[in-house]
């Protein structure tokens, strides 16, 4: 193996291309990876429910991924960004209303039954079209799911669906669970949702509540030589300073989802045997979103909506709420996506006289006091970052005279204040941008979305242009045509406002330098940690 | 003149009334010496302390002036520790004088409902009650008197019962007062004294509870409090501890202030007390 070692470090001195590929693992290039070991990581929340096909949301992929597989996973250099998984191979039908997927030989599940395409066809059909929170939307037509064999799943479509989503949807959304499991009882109070049984390359052991979830090496794993990691403990450490403390005392090897606070990762990237690692988050951005209620009459004018666009500095917010560990975005979709982004789009300088004259323009003249008028300000409770953009933008907001007073909520109390009862003015909401703007993203500006759908349009706004758009875009097929209508999307949202995009973040990780094969995929955390090794 | 030489006696109570003085003088003067927003952007982020003299303490995560956040915390805490302790001082005399004087089923009932407040720990219940209503500054302040509201009134009964007895009250009926009148105009004068005794411990408690609320992000988020700035510093505590220590200081200075103004208050009454 030493052989290999050489030759792959000449072929990075080597070769420029190389280097400039994302698909580089951060470290352990010079390693061979070693059998193994138990890995030890921090996790600050304690999701109920660990069923990731019910429950597609970061904080139970993070645990789930490495125990429930999707049929493909997010790739830095594979074909469509994608590497196969349970599936080796897809394929959508030129008319939409078919897609053929080619499954894994030989896979089984934890409990020793063999893995077939019934699985799949069970998965798609009784939990990701009915039960999934994402699945709902990018499954909705599916009608039937096809098993000619063991190893062939044909998914049969109402209407014509574009295979670009489908293919885009694949990462987060296809954990397939076993049929011989869930088909008896109700999916939803199955046990197997707090205790899961999947394909993967760990197997779950046991939950300590406030305590640890330990998953055990799956000896029988498809994946050659796979896994190296013989335990994985997700230490529980709701507290965030007590993360960057416990890696320092060695008490854990890894703290992943930004678990060490922003501010600490300075001084830590100093101590010796630590390192800070950016990458392995590209197909989990977070986007900074000032929500905003159209039914009050003030913002239903754009040049007030626009006002506050170019009140806010994009650039201090990213170099002083995210400590330059972000970037200032444009529209609604981020910047590091490499198949919808364009900056094509209206843009909003941060201007305080222009913002002033806009409102002047708008007709809400400063009282005696200064003030225009007041309003209402929710930001989310989610994220250090996401409050701290609320004492910002309640600043950024007196300097135009608009009297922006603070509402804090708890979690639960912020998404019925926001997304059920609509008592905002402003929000200022993190949704997640997941590979496709049909999935996640459309459904912040679409309008006739019922009430209390969290992270959806709830501020009232009703733009039958883009409505028309986004109807249109989710029916064509063609690919580059389809992306050209999401560009065209960006285009109106921005320069309509529904709502104002400030900026696009993702998360850091915190590693002992044994942790070997690190973020070598854009939804690193989230993966299933097959290759992951410690050196000893 | 001869109380206050009196209560100047003791080092204690010089100490607590110089403190408690600068503190009054930094609520009062906040808005003159800091006009505007306390929580404007004034600065570059995280500048340490002693730095820049125009920010003299530094500033935080966002880049306002510790300083003048400081002075306006001062305010809020003082407001909220004073309103607090009026009110649960307030509604305990009251409630222990209607009890105490009343006696029987009213008395019953009254102290019964009081047995029920002080089961459930005040800060819990403090804590409870903002969740449910939603924090801002009045309802802080009742948050805290809910729970506070106890010890007077036990205080205040345990007086008026041995008020009630005396002459006074009974040639007090004789000449046809209505009750009530009685209760409040010659009873719960008398009780007063030693219910007021408890106001320092009160008014220190109603502060640290105000913090610990606005520490765990139930203070009035549109006000600066101290609280809230510890809380805010304890997220860069590695990098910039003198966030969370600078207000955790005056915090500290605040209470044992208020407390040691209060024992010297208690041990002058009771020399005087002593002397008649």
């Amino acid at each position: 193996m030493s052989g290999f070692t050489i030759s792959r470090r000449k072929m990075l001195a080597g070769s420029a291309m190389l280097l400039a590929s994302t698909a580089m693992p951060i470290s352990g290039w010079a390693q061979t990876p070693k059998k193994g070991g138990r890995l030890v990581l921090a996790a600050d929340s304690e999701p109920r429910n660990l069923n990731p096909a019910i429950v597609a949301s970061n904080g139970v992929f993070f645990i789930s991924s490495k125990i429930v597989e999707t049929l493909a996973e997010a790739s830095f250099d594979g074909k469509d960004g994608l590497a196969p998984r349970l599936a080796v191979s897809w394929e959508g039908a030129p008319d939409g209303l078919s897609a053929t997927f080619k499954l894994r030989d030989g896979v089984k599940w934890h409990d020793g039954k063999p893995f077939t395409s019934a699985d799949v066809a069970f998965s798609a059909l009784h939990i990701w079209k009915p039960l999934q929170n994402l699945g709902r939307t990018v499954f909705k037509d599916l009608a039937a799911v096809d098993t000619p064999d063991d190893l062939t799943a044909v998914f049969k479509f109402a209407k014509p669906t574009p295979f670009q989503l489908i293919r885009n949807a694949l990462p987060a959304l296809s954990s397939v669970v076993p049929k011989h499991i869930y088909e008896v009882g109700k999916i939803e109070d199955n046990p197997a949702n707090n205790a899961p049984i999947g394909t993967g390359p760990f197997k779950f052991d046991e939950y300590k509540p406030g305590q640890y979830y330990r998953l055990t090496k799956n000896t029988d794993y498809w994946g050659k030589d796979e896994p190296y990691l013989d335990e994985i403990i997700y230490q529980v450490l709701p507290d965030r300073t007590s993360a960057a403390s416990a890696l320092e005392a060695g008490e854990i090897q890894l703290a992943a989802f930004s678990a060490v606070p922003l501010a600490d990762l300075d001084r830590i990237s100093k101590v010796p045997g630590l390192k800070v690692i950016t990458k392995g988050y590209e197909g989990l951005t977070y986007q900074l979103v000032v929500e905003i209620n159209h039914r009050r009459k003030e913002l239903a004018d754009l040049k007030v909506r626009q006002a506050i666009a170019h009140a806010i500095d994009k650039d201090f917010v990213v170099k002083t709420v995210f400590l330059g560990y972000a970037a200032t975005a444009t529209g609604p979709v981020p910047k590091n996506d490499p198949q919808f982004y364009t900056a094509n789009v209206p843009t909003y300088p941060f201007d305080v006289a222009k913002a002033n004259a806009l409102l002047d323009e708008a007709g809400y003249k400063k009282g005696a006091d200064g003030k225009r008028f007041s309003l209402k300000l929710l930001p989310a409770p989610y994220f250090n970052e996401t409050k701290q953009f609320g004492d910002y933008l309640r600043q950024a907001l007196a300097a135009i005279g608009i009297d922006a007073q603070l509402v804090n909520n708890d979690s639960a109390a912020h998404i019925k204040a926001v997304y059920t009862d609509h008592a905002f003015d402003l929000a200022v909401g993190p949704p997640v941008f997941r590979g496709d703007p049909a999935i996640s993203t459309t459904i912040l500006m679409q309008s006739g979305i019922p009430d209390g759908v969290p992270f959806s349009n709830q501020g009232g706004y009703k733009n039958d242009a883009l409505d028309a758009l986004i109807t249109k875009a989710s029916e064509t097929l063609d690919t580059s045509a389809r992306t050209d209508l999401y560009k065209e999307f960006q285009k109106e949202v921005a320069a309509d406002l529904p709502l104002i995009n400030v900026a696009e973040w993702s998360f850091i990780s915190v590693a002992r330098d044994t942790v070997g094969n690190i973020a070598n995929n854009p939804r690193w955390a989230v993966s299933n940690w097959a290759d992951t090794y410690l050196e000893s | 003149m001869i109380p206050l030489r009196r209560f100047l006696h003791t080092p204690e109570a010089i100490a607590g009334a110089i403190l408690l003085t600068a503190l009054f003088a930094m609520a009062l003067s906040a808005s003159l010496l800091f006009p505007g927003d306390p929580q404007a952007i004034a600065g570059p982020a995280l500048l340490p302390p002693f730095q820049d003299w125009s920010l003299p303490l530094g500033t935080d995560r966002l880049g306002r002036d510790v300083l003048a956040e400081l002075f306006h915390g001062a305010r809020t805490s003082l407001a909220v520790g004073l309103a607090a302790a009026a009110a649960a001082l307030a509604v305990g005399a009251v409630v222990g004088t209607l009890a105490g004087f009343a006696g029987g089923l009213v008395d019953e009932m009254l102290m019964r409902t009081t047995d029920a407040f002080q089961t459930v720990p005040s800060f819990l219940l403090a804590l409870a009650f903002v969740s449910v209503v939603g924090p801002s500054l009045g309802v802080v302040v009742i948050a805290i008197a809910l729970g506070t509201w106890t010890g007077p009134a036990r205080v205040a009964r345990a007086e008026v019962l041995s008020i009630r007895e005396r002459d006074y009250v009974a040639s007090a009926r004789a000449v046809g007062m209505h009750p009530l009148e009685i209760a409040f105009r010659e009873v719960l004068p008398n009780a007063l004294p030693p219910v007021l005794a408890m106001s320092s411990v009160i008014v220190a408690a109603a502060i640290l509870t105000e913090a610990a609320l606005s520490f765990l992000g139930l203070g009035d988020p549109n006000r600066v409090t101290w609280g809230g700035m510890i809380s805010e510093g304890r997220a860069v505590l590695r990098t910039a501890p003198f966030l969370s220590i600078v207000p955790g200081i005056a915090l500290v200075l605040t209470v044992l202030g208020i407390y040691l103004a209060g024992e010297g208050i208690v041990e002058t009454t009771a020399v005087r007390r002593g002397l008649s």
